[in-house]
């Protein structure tokens, strides 16, 4: 019975923290800032609601815990994989700001879109090349 | 299965809270204005959806849906680790 009811209160806790994160990412302004919000969700919501399914059922708690523990290894990587993604899209939006306002203009519908790095190195590469056959040519003809 | 009344009837409470839970966390998937946002929405789905799982066996009194939380954990970890990889550098691997 005390272990019935220690396992309903860490659910609760798990129930609350889950609840937090979720409101968290559709309030917050920024997408760091929603980040932070979401990892509380895997770490301290699911494995809160974790520990009190293991006490409620202590046939399967071995399970159970291999399960959080798995959780509990691999979802701030997952977070900080998407948090490296996210300040590398700013840097590379950054980059295509400093270019010529034409271009970006060109450019801004694939901002919306998925923006690769390859991408933007073919469109630096283009516009090196329309630079250069000005200053490249005297060169070639003194030669 | 678990006998007492109290503790069937708070997993069943948990359980429709962890549901509804899932509709503002699709706000975010259809609404977010970029992909990163999107694919930290749907990390965050998931997270759910093994809360569900494991609530589920709860009800049920089976240990089978832990095995599939495993595995569903285990899918979603690569498959966000690859997405958020090809957001940052171009390619998935």
């Amino acid at each position: 019975m005390l272990l019935e009811l220690l396992g309903v209160i860490a659910l609760f806790f798990g129930l609350f923290f889950c609840g937090v994160g979720v409101l968290g990412v559709i309030r917050m302004p920024d997408a760091l800032t929603r980040l932070h919000a979401s990892g509380k969700v895997a770490t301290l919501g699911l494995f809160g609601l974790l520990v009190g399914a293991a006490l409620l059922m202590p046939a399967a708690s071995l399970r159970i815990l291999a399960l959080g523990l798995f959780v509990l290894l691999t979802s701030p990587v997952a977070t900080h994989a998407i948090a490296a993604s996210v300040y590398r899209r700013q840097e590379i939006l950054e980059e295509l700001f400093e270019m010529r306002a034409e271009q970006v203009a060109m450019t801004i519908t694939d901002v919306s879109g998925i923006l690769s790095r390859s991408r933007i190195q073919d469109i630096i590469e283009a516009q090196q090349r329309s630079h250069r056959p000005s200053e490249g040519e005297p060169s070639a003809k003194d030669t | 299965m678990i006998e007492s009344e109290f503790a069937q009837a708070a997993i069943k409470l948990v359980l429709l809270a962890l549901v509804s839970l899932l509709i503002p966390a699709s706000y975010r998937v259809i609404v977010g204005k970029t992909l990163p946002d999107r694919l930290q929405a749907v990390d965050l789905i998931t997270t759910l959806l093994i809360g569900i799982i494991v609530m589920l066996a709860l009800v049920e009194g089976t240990q089978v849906f832990v095995d599939m939380a495993i595995a569903l954990a285990a899918f979603a970890f690569v498959g966000t680790i690859s997405i958020a990889r090809y957001i940052s550098e171009g390619r998935g691997f």
